[in-house]
């Protein structure tokens, strides 16, 4: 991985490395890479990617507002809140 | 007290030889006096003693009415502190309970801890862990195994008869195995993931970890079945093993995986592996060579896939609705930014930045979309097996407990390598259990079943018949060097 791609991958993850552990997780990334690389020996041709293990068991369910969706309860877990809202830095000036 | 099975304290409790009161204090007693084991993260101890005063078992009740159990510290519990072993959810307290939780609680049971684990059930060691190492109770310094150590740690030790485990590429089996217990991850969809938090959604799977396959079937029963709230969730029944356990399977042919190259492990291994085919045999079983050709891909197709679902899954944590917010933002960009450098381990990190990159444009086809097509390779291979055998072994792990920081350190792959022969049976969404099949170096080694779509039952069956042919189940650890 290159220094541009490592910068890419970090802020799409929204991750930021330290300096004294990037060397190290870099290094292991290039491995871990070397190791998955390994895939494209395998002949993949025609063959249809399977992305759950059981296809059909995928289900849609109607969007419905229950008694369980409890906003008060919801809240307490938040580190910064008001009355009815999650509180964050200031977005617009 | 310790040491006990289901079966054994349902005993004690349906002939009044002890309340379930007397049983949950001594299982704190016990608890609190081996608490250098670092298996559990937060303890139940008063819902759990409210909660046995209440109840009265007789023979008509639940198996599980009055049994203690461990929950691995990322099913959710409503009120109980959910850490997934991670300072990003160090104080997360869940506002509902995990289907898993519930169904458990619905049985009789009491939930007496949170145990210790991998830092969002990433790694085969226990070693990742906020909370610190889980020490193996066969020797002290030794992992337990992962992602689910501490459950494997409490069952082992005798402190509980069974724990809840979840299992993405091995970690029900590898700890169970490390510690010479028996656990299995079902059917992909057999157990509902509502309230479970998600590491890979299409890998992850709960299951349940015990001293013998016997018990396993009881929570298995209990924990599987539809659920609406999981999309995944198979439409079908709980699971009925624990009646079918004395159903006679005759004549299983039992397939030994040529690629699994059983003649390269140390010569120990190999004797077991050998032996325990013979006790196969003397169950009437027939053992048969196949071949998995696509089955040597299995490592890298799990490390594209399950690193690319955790960077999506993970991505929730932004320091605003729930977990850790860092106090050092000065807007929202770097609110995000350092609450998540500052809540996640190095390997959580290394395994979203994985995610990332081999979902991102210009890789997404070469990394992402080729292993999801080698993954269908792999589940064609199972299923070309199964219409010659029944049932497929294979070691669980590629060799016993090793002292903390002895493996991984320099090259994070040695670790991954830990799950060579589990991770298949993920990645097609097949059941496999784990049993103990004897020792390496003193240490317990486990002894792998795979089975077919749905046959849990043939799985525990044929292990609960090993297990009456053998004794490695009823050995004891030594708690070498406590």
């Amino acid at each position: 991985m290159d220094d541009q791609t490592v910068r890419t991958i970090c802020y799409l993850s929204r991750l930021r490395l330290d300096d004294e552990k990037s060397k190290k997780i870099l290094s292991d990334l290039d491995t871990i890479i070397e190791m998955i690389d390994s895939l494209s020996s395998s002949n993949t041709e025609n063959i249809s990617p399977l992305y759950n293990p059981l296809e059909e068991t995928a289900r849609k369910f109607n969007d419905k507002i229950k008694s369980d969706n409890n906003k008060e309860l919801f809240l307490e877990n938040a580190p910064e809140s008001d009355e009815n809202f999650f509180l964050v830095p200031k977005v617009v000036d | 007290m310790q040491f006990k099975t289901i079966k054994e304290i349902n005993a004690g409790l349906v002939s009044k030889k002890f309340s379930a009161e007397e049983f949950i204090k001594d299982t704190f007693d016990l608890i609190n006096k081996n608490k250098v084991l670092n298996c559990f993260i937060s303890l139940n101890e008063e819902n759990a003693l409210a909660k046995a005063k209440k109840i009265k078992v007789s023979k008509d009740s639940h198996l599980l009415s009055g049994i203690p159990i461990a929950q691995k510290d990322l099913f959710c519990t409503k009120g109980t502190k959910t850490t997934c072993g991670s300072k990003m959810l160090e104080n997360f307290n869940p506002p509902y309970s995990s289907k898993v939780v519930d169904a458990l609680d619905a049985a009789g049971s009491i939930c007496v801890g949170k145990t210790n684990m991998d830092e969002f059930a990433m790694g085969s060691s226990n070693e990742t862990s906020f909370f610190g190492n889980v020490h193996n109770p066969w020797k002290k310094g030794f992992v337990p195994g992962g992602s689910s150590g501490g459950a494997a740690c409490s069952v082992a030790a005798g402190l509980v008869p069974a724990a809840t485990g979840t299992d993405t590429g091995g970690s029900i089996r590898q700890p169970a195995a490390l510690c010479g217990l028996t656990g299995i991850k079902p059917t992909y969809g057999r157990i509902s993931r509502w309230g479970m938090i998600a590491f890979a959604s299409s890998l992850d799977q709960a299951g349940p970890i015990c001293r013998t396959a016997e018990d396993c079937s009881i929570l298995l029963d209990a924990m599987s079945g539809y659920d609406s709230r999981d999309t995944t969730s198979l439409n079908l029944d709980s699971t009925n093993t624990f009646a079918d356990l004395n159903k006679p399977y005759e004549n299983l042919r039992i397939g030994v995986v040529d690629e699994f190259n059983i003649d390269a492990l140390n010569r120990e291994s190999q004797k077991l592996f050998n032996e325990s085919l013979k006790v196969f045999e003397s169950l009437g079983a027939s053992i048969h060579n196949i071949s998995l050709p696509n089955i040597n891909q299995s490592v890298p197709t799990y490390y594209v896939i399950a690193p690319a679902e955790c960077s999506s899954n993970l991505s929730r944590y932004d320091g605003v609705k729930f977990g850790h917010r860092s106090l050092e933002a000065e807007d929202l960009e770097s609110l995000y930014i350092n609450s998540r450098s500052e809540g996640f381990g190095d390997e959580v990190k290394r395994r979203i930045l994985i995610g990332t990159y081999v979902l991102s444009a210009g890789y997404y086809d070469a990394y992402y979309k080729k292993a999801q097509q080698v993954r269908r390779l792999i589940k064609n291979d199972f299923e070309e097996a199964f219409k010659e055998v029944d049932l497929i072994v294979s070691p669980t792990s590629p060799s016993e407990a090793f002292g903390f920081g002895s493996k991984g350190t320099q090259d994070p792959t040695e670790l991954y390598l830990e799950d060579l022969y589990t991770i298949s049976s993920n990645l097609a969404g097949l059941p496999a259990l784990s049993m103990p099949h004897g020792f390496v170096n003193g240490l317990p080694v486990g002894i792998q079943l795979i089975g077919n779509y749905l046959e849990e039952s043939m799985i525990l069956n044929f292990a609960n018949r090993f297990q009456q042919s053998t004794d490695f189940h009823n050995a004891k650890p030594t708690f070498e060097g406590f």
